[in-house]
């Protein structure tokens, strides 16, 4: 600030603005569009060729699949599924536009995730992986590795929350039953190139972090006109078969 | 025109923190601290705001209030260097609760808004120093 009787040359200050300016703008245009943010064209065909190992929600028919990679302990997934996954839900799910899979990703930064992917994976085989999945990312904090090293016993509340058979969840638990598919779905992940948690593959384009539903849905519409462009061909084109293929997702569960 | 400089990195600190929280930055580049453990607590949203876009607002006011203050006309007026002392006291103030909440409440540290803090720190020192120099004069 200036003041007084007589004011130095504002060159060098408008110069210093200009240089802060410059790599200010330049350093956020860099973290908005790298590549592990923006979205990225796949090749759909690979899309399909995933075990059924995925968490399905919605019908499994869909014109837009979707796949999300996520770990249960990563706050950036916590807070996609809190903020805008309801909506997701609510307006393309329920409404019959998006199928929607989750696979495990749990990386090796979070070391009670692979417990809690155990957690949903035994409450899937009682038909509610969904509502243990919202458990716990609700509670993340309650349970992930800077709160707690054994959170069995909160993942038990939860089992117990959402009425499932606790004896039965617990025995499963222990015995880690379903870390195979865990493995599984991880090496799917890499081989898929999710390089961050959450990912998601949204028809043909892959996107990271926790987006917002207007940017989910953005890539959804796009999907869904491709799903309808296609659809308007005349069949035998030669081309429908592979231009159908951007909005299929995995194989299916 | 420190003040000025100051709060235009503070203006893309708090942008990039907001972009994040906002859903447009998938993961903080953060090689100190746990800055998504914090960004993602329920601290980091104050009266339906991000405590970001707050922040936002607050550096966007004092370089708004630095580009005005350095015009000739004001040269000599000590009411800029009163209402600089004011805006970053309170955010001082402001920074300084949320360091509390980190360290004692949320248990993590955001390498981003401790960056932030300092910068704070250092626009109301720069304040008070420019106000001293008026009541010297």
């Amino acid at each position: 600030m200036v003041k007084k009787s007589k004011a130095p040359s504002k060159t060098p200050f408008y110069a210093a603005l200009a240089v802060i300016g410059l790599v200010g703008v330049g350093a956020l245009a860099y973290v908005a569009t790298r590549p592990s943010n923006a979205a990225t064209t796949v090749d759909p065909a690979t899309i399909t060729a995933g075990e059924p190992q995925g968490y399905l929600l919605g019908k499994a028919d869909a014109p837009v699949q979707v796949i999300e990679f996520a770990d249960f302990e990563c706050p950036a997934c916590g807070q996609f599924a809190t903020l805008a996954e309801p909506d997701i839900r609510k307006r393309l799910i329920d409404a019959g536009t998006v199928a929607y899979r989750f696979y495990d990703f749990p990386l090796p930064i979070h070391k009670n995730t692979w417990m809690a992917s155990n957690a949903a994976a035994c409450a899937d085989e009682q038909g509610k992986f969904w509502e243990m999945h919202d458990q716990l990312f609700n509670a993340q904090d309650q349970w992930n590795g800077q709160a707690t090293s054994r959170p069995k016993s909160k993942f038990q509340d939860y089992a117990k929350a959402i009425g499932l058979d606790v004896g039965k969840w617990e025995a499963c638990y222990d015995a880690k039953k379903y870390q195979p598919r865990i493995k599984a779905n991880e090496q799917m992940a890499i081989k898929r190139g999710a390089s961050q948690t959450p990912k998601f593959v949204i028809g043909n384009k892959m996107v990271g972090g926790a987006i917002s539903y207007d940017r989910f849905k953005t890539y959804v519409d796009s999907a869904l006109s491709l799903a309808k462009a296609d659809s308007s061909k005349p069949r035998g084109s030669g081309d429908s078969a592979k231009a159908a293929a951007p909005t299929k997702g995995p194989g299916g569960q | 025109m420190i003040l000025g400089m100051l709060a235009l990195i503070g203006v893309f600190v708090s942008t990039y923190l907001t972009l994040y929280k906002l859903g447009y930055i998938g993961q903080l580049q953060c090689s100190i601290g746990s800055c998504e453990t914090v960004n993602t607590s329920p601290w980091a949203t104050f009266l339906g705001l991000p405590v970001a876009a707050w922040g936002l607002g607050f550096y966007v006011s004092a370089l708004a209030l630095a580009m005005v203050s350095i015009q000739e006309k004001f040269a000599d007026s000590r009411a800029f260097s009163l209402a600089f002392v004011a805006l970053t006291g309170w955010g001082v103030v402001f920074s300084g609760w949320l360091t509390y909440l980190e360290l004692f409440v949320i248990d993590a540290i955001c390498i981003w808004c401790v960056t932030s803090a300092c910068i704070v720190v250092v626009m109301f020192v720069v304040s008070l120093a420019d106000l001293r120099g008026f009541r010297a004069a």
